[in-house]
């Protein structure tokens, strides 16, 4: 999978490219407006992972380039602007989903995956690790082909694990996740432990060789036993 | 500032009136002391003449006092006595000829002659000089009415007039909002003062207006700015936190770097929020059905309720509406539930629910440790804690100022109630 990173802050853009090559893709850079309109033109990407506030112009320009090629490029918007407008023009323009400054990175993740999965760049619509597969067409999930029940929130957890696995997540990345815009409505993230907890447990059930560690004061962590 | 105002021609009139008043009285009394000097002059000029005549009789030894009105002997005088003459009074007198009373001044001296004492009154009639004094009074007193009269109404057509330009550049004045495109009119005027202060009302508008500019890219340049060092900041904590190594040793330490990073990314994100409904920049104002708004959020948020072990109830007029941004209701909502989710004790259910004219939301908790008039402010019950911003009653309470509703809180039978509705016209 290759992706194109649009972000001028060398800092940011290094980190983001660091973690998305760890993560298996095949990362490229552009630093402004022109270099990315230059890349798009020569190159093709599954992904493009956009900043708006370029030193040259708007990403929105960007967007509206890709539009206008027809091309079949996913797009993330990553705004510093928490504002509803940014937003809304991004996804009318025709991106295909947004991410807030600062995110977690495992948050960027399960958002770059999503969209391969709705544009099913990666052929397959089925995520294995260990023996635990996810049909994300059907949203079955399956320990040794077996299916097990889990509730909506419960799915969506174990997906943003797998997406993330071996990787430490923080309760508010979790939250995030989770709940959205609705994530900052509690002051403390510890009642997320419930749904670790059913999660773990039916797991257990059905002998999966994968499990869920604490990692005491900061999150969980998904891996293989 | 006074209670009392008073308009400035009307203040003006008045304070023209007490000096005219004072001119006028000062006049009065010159005029009454000349006048009564003169009158006092001319009377003792006359009883001069008579009490010459009088001892001009005694020279020529012609002393009958039955014949001389007003003589008569005095049988026996003392030293305190004689020392009492001349006496003077004010008397009225009927005339019995004219049958009228009038005024007359008496004076009484005393005459020692060949051992024989007498004392003998003259009077004066002083009636018209009297009359002549009270007409000034009268004259001094009708000017001074009709000239306060004249004044009064003479004030009241200017204030009119005159200030009509002043009026109607006040009424301008009073249309002008920060941030919103405000050319007023030109008002014609040919008072300079009123020409100065039109130049000034426009002088400060451009001034207020740059100055509303730089704050407001100042504030939404800093709310933006700061995203990317907080992410780079946070990106930088993930990178520690996935070590192993560092996390054995320094974990409470990369914790508090990310969280920190967090909260001042919230905090940024808030205060841009809250000047922006402040600079009136969500005016997508649309009559808004409440029923499945509420719905939908409470529906996002139960889980989050009930993980805390708190009820909600909800009863939710269908025919409920209100004037808001949509987006506007959302974070008014959002905030109101937030407070209630954090601050909920779990003696009883959170309510919430709409009337024809309000929404309320209500939770058990613990009685406020401040008082309960500052708790629409900012930063007010956060304690500093990074749990909570401390804005969203200040949200709340903004969005409701800008749009014409009403929010109001009471704690009652240890329920805290928040309750919002729109202003009565």
């Amino acid at each position: 999978m290759k992706l194109l990173v649009v972000e001028d802050n060398l800092e940011l853009s290094s980190d983001l490219v660091s973690f998305l090559r760890e993560n298996g893709f095949v990362v490229e850079t552009a630093f402004t407006l022109m270099d990315a309109q230059l890349k798009i033109y020569d190159y093709t990407y599954d992904i493009i992972i956009l900043d708006l506030g370029l030193p040259d112009g708007s990403g929105l320009d960007l967007l509206r380039d890709i539009k206008k090629q027809k091309l079949q490029t996913g797009v993330l918007i990553v705004t510093a602007r928490n504002a509803v407008e940014d937003k809304v023009t991004g996804l009318e323009l025709g991106a295909d989903d947004y991410i807030t400054k600062p995110f977690h990175k495992a948050e960027l993740n399960a958002r770059v995956r999503s969209i391969l999965r709705r544009k099913n760049f990666e052929g397959s619509n089925t995520i294995q690790h260990g023996n635990i597969s996810v049909d994300t067409l059907s949203l079955e999930v399956s320990v040794d082909e077996k299916c097990i029940d889990l509730t909506r929130k419960e799915y969506d957890l174990l997906l943003y694990f797998l997406y993330n696995k071996n990787r430490v997540l923080t309760k508010e990345s979790i939250v995030e996740h989770l709940w959205g815009d609705h994530a900052d409505q509690s002051d403390s993230f510890d009642f997320i432990y419930n749904h670790i907890k059913n999660l773990r447990k039916k797991l257990q059930v059905a002998h999966s060789n994968c499990q869920i560690q604490s990692v005491y004061g900061m999150g969980y962590k998904f891996s293989k036993k | 500032m006074y209670k009392r105002s008073i308009k400035l021609l009307t203040k003006t009139t008045l304070i023209y009136l007490v000096f005219i008043l004072i001119a006028f009285f000062a006049t009065a009394a010159f005029i009454i002391e000349r006048t009564n000097t003169f009158i006092d002059e001319d009377t003792e000029d006359f009883f001069l003449r008579r009490e010459r005549r009088v001892l001009h009789y005694f020279q020529e030894g012609e002393i009958d006092v039955d014949k001389i009105r007003g003589l008569k002997r005095i049988e026996s005088i003392n030293d305190t006595m004689s020392n009492s003459y001349p006496k003077y009074r004010d008397t009225i007198i009927h005339i019995s000829q004219m049958d009228v009373p009038m005024l007359f001044r008496e004076k009484t001296i005393l005459i020692n002659f060949s051992n024989e004492a007498f004392e003998y009154s003259m009077y004066k009639n002083i009636d018209e000089e009297d009359k002549f004094l009270q007409g000034i009074m009268r004259t001094i007193t009708n000017t001074f009415i009709v000239l306060a009269l004249v004044l009064t109404i003479f004030s009241l057509l200017l204030s009119g007039v005159l200030f009509r330009p002043y009026n109607r550049m006040l009424s301008l004045m009073a249309r002008y909002k920060v941030g919103k495109s405000f050319n007023p009119e030109l008002v014609k005027t040919s008072t300079s003062e009123f020409q100065r202060m039109q130049q000034l009302f426009g002088t400060m508008i451009d001034r207020i207006e740059d100055d509303y500019r730089k704050l407001k890219e100042y504030t939404e340049n800093m709310a933006h700015e700061m995203q990317t060092p907080l992410a780079i900041i946070h990106s930088k904590a993930e990178l520690l936190i996935a070590d192993e190594g560092v996390m054995k040793n320094y974990s409470t330490i990369v914790k508090a770097i990310y969280d920190e990073a967090t909260h001042l990314s919230n905090l940024g994100n808030t205060l841009n929020l809250l000047t922006k409904i402040e600079n009136g920049e969500y005016s997508n104002v649309e009559k808004l059905k409440t029923f499945d708004i509420i719905t939908n959020h409470i529906e996002a948020v139960l889980e989050m309720f009930s993980l805390k072990g708190l009820q909600l109830e909800v009863n939710l007029d269908p025919n409920h509406s209100i004037n808001l941004d949509p987006l506007l209701f959302d974070v008014m909502l959002k905030n109101l539930l937030k407070n209630a989710l954090r601050y909920a004790t779990t003696d009883g259910p959170v309510k919430v629910f709409t009337t024809g004219e309000s929404i309320v939301i209500s939770n058990f908790g613990n009685p406020l440790p401040f008082e309960p008039s500052k708790i629409f402010n900012r930063f007010v019950g956060s304690n500093g804690t990074k749990a909570s911003l401390g804005l969203g009653l200040a949200l709340v309470k903004k969005i409701c100022d800008l749009n014409q509703l009403s929010v109001h809180y009471n704690f009652n039978e240890r329920q805290h109630i928040f309750s919002i509705s729109e202003c009565q016209a």
